[in-house]
């Protein structure tokens, strides 16, 4: 079962190519890992799984990307919709600094709508739970998102986007700016996720890659080089250039 | 593209060094073990005996830099397979090294005893293949050459014949006690060099390992293996 599938997708800044015919799968209940060197596209592809890409000027895609079956690049199709449904967490924990950690959680929820502040609960309730973040600020909730802890803010940014119950997390780089401890957080939180969402994550740490995810793509200049699972990438991949990246040999 | 964990990269070289340094102080031990037996050469023997201590010191050494490697590098792919068939040959080779001294002890106990010159032969040519078995195996891992890996299980099949042999060469002494004495003893001595074949095979299967990526068996005791098959 495929609950995304990226095909021939290319992605250009202006004139430059960055991405060149790639074809990936992300499975339900699966974390698929995105590695390679700075500056490969691990990041544009990421961002060109909901439309994101396209926000950059002068920025445009060719191929599609089929999320349950249809392009979210069709014509008819709007970005908002497809953001709703897949989610993204991004490198730097991003909450609205003076606005209450209840609120952050459930921001998304209210640019849909109004809803009653019941319901907006009982969602805020879910999604910090499901965040690992509930125990945490239960009794704190009025406080502004700004007074957490950079871990905590991350989750809080996780939480955010739970919220509006996606069913695909996009996640660049969750815990590039984290502490060791942060990190080992989000990424547990990242395995238990998994039974509920299709993730998707980027990271420039192979060991994270190698921890978190049962897929890893590996990108070199924008192309996909092996994509394979995550246990045979890590111990005998097929590519020559995967090996050398993933033991070190080059950078 | 440049090598970017030149230490790691140099330490893993060096381990493989000291590996196949151990290999060969470990397959003399076994060369020198069977020739004091088959000589009857007392210092040879000895020699022998308190040779090991290095052997255990290098087993020791690897073992431990082996775990620091794993617990702060992080090793993968080749990497990874490189350093694992590193222990698990590290480990045969110190069993070999035990062997050797087994079987220079078997004889300094049986010095005195009389014996048959037909066993002492079998065992000395046990001995010849078996060393020639352990030497083409680490070949194979420092060659990283897998024809040469596959060619172990027929070079152990003499030795099985060999160990089966030397048991009824023991028989043929049941008529004088101490004759019998030393049979059973050489009869050890023979199973000694036989588990050695062993060790040999067990190493050239980590050798394919490391090579092809994929753990095969080359033989098991208990059900028959085709190495040729993929």
């Amino acid at each position: 079962m495929r609950k995304v599938e990226v095909s021939g997708l290319s992605a250009w800044f202006g004139s430059k190519q960055v991405l060149f015919d790639v074809n990936m799968v992300a499975e339900p209940g699966k974390v698929t890992a995105m590695i390679g060197p700075s500056g490969c596209g691990k990041s544009t592809l990421i961002r060109c799984l909901n439309r994101m890409h396209e926000e950059i000027r002068g920025a445009r895609v060719e191929g599609k990307v089929l999320f349950d079956g249809t392009d979210i690049y069709g014509d008819d199709v709007d970005p908002v919709e497809v953001r709703h449904r897949i989610g993204m967490v991004f490198q730097r924990p991003n909450p609205f600094p003076t606005m209450s950690i209840f609120d952050n959680a459930v921001a998304g929820l209210k640019l849909n709508g109004r809803r009653p502040r019941e319901e907006l609960h009982d969602r805020a309730e879910q999604a910090l739970s499901a965040a690992g973040l509930w125990e945490e600020v239960k009794d704190r909730l009025d406080e502004p998102g700004g007074r957490l802890s950079g871990g905590q803010q991350q989750r809080l940014c996780i939480a955010r986007a739970l919220a509006v119950e996606p069913e695909v997390l996009l996640m660049d780089e969750p815990a590039s700016a984290l502490d060791p401890a942060s990190t080992l957080r989000i990424e547990e939180l990242v395995a238990d996720l998994k039974d509920r969402y299709t993730v998707v994550i980027v990271t420039h740490n192979m060991q994270q890659a190698a921890r978190v995810s049962d897929w890893t793509l590996f990108l070199l200049y924008g192309e996909v080089i092996e994509f394979g699972p995550t246990t045979k990438m890590f111990t005998n991949p097929d590519e020559q250039r995967t090996e050398d990246y993933v033991t070190g040999r080059f950078g | 593209m440049t090598e970017v964990r030149t230490r790691f990269h140099e330490e893993l070289d060096s381990l493989e060094e000291m590996l196949l340094l151990t290999g060969q102080l470990a397959g003399e031990a076994v060369e020198n073990a069977v020739r004091a037996l088959h000589d009857r050469d007392l210092v040879l023997a000895g020699a022998v005996v308190d040779g090991d201590d290095a052997i255990d010191a290098n087993y020791l050494e690897l073992e431990r830099r082996a775990l620091d490697t794993l617990a702060l590098q992080t090793p993968v792919a080749s990497d990874l397979r490189r350093l694992s068939a590193m222990i698990h040959v590290n480990l045969h080779l110190e069993r070999i090294g035990d062997q050797a001294v087994n079987v220079a002890k078997l004889f300094l106990v049986t010095k005195d005893e009389p014996g048959s010159e037909g066993m002492r032969q079998q065992i000395a040519e046990m001995g010849g293949i078996v060393v020639d078995m352990v030497r083409t195996a680490l070949d194979a891992f420092a060659r990283r050459d897998l024809d040469l890996c596959l060619r172990l299980p027929t070079m152990d099949d003499p030795v099985d014949r060999l160990n089966r042999a030397t048991h009824l060469e023991a028989l043929k002494l049941a008529d004088d006690r101490r004759s019998l004495d030393w049979g059973m003893h050489m009869n050890m001595a023979a199973r000694a060099l036989e588990r050695v074949g062993d060790n040999a095979v067990d190493i050239a299967e980590q050798a394919g390992f490391l090579i092809t990526g994929e753990f095969r068996e080359f033989t098991d005791a208990s059900h028959p293996v085709d190495v040729d098959q993929p």
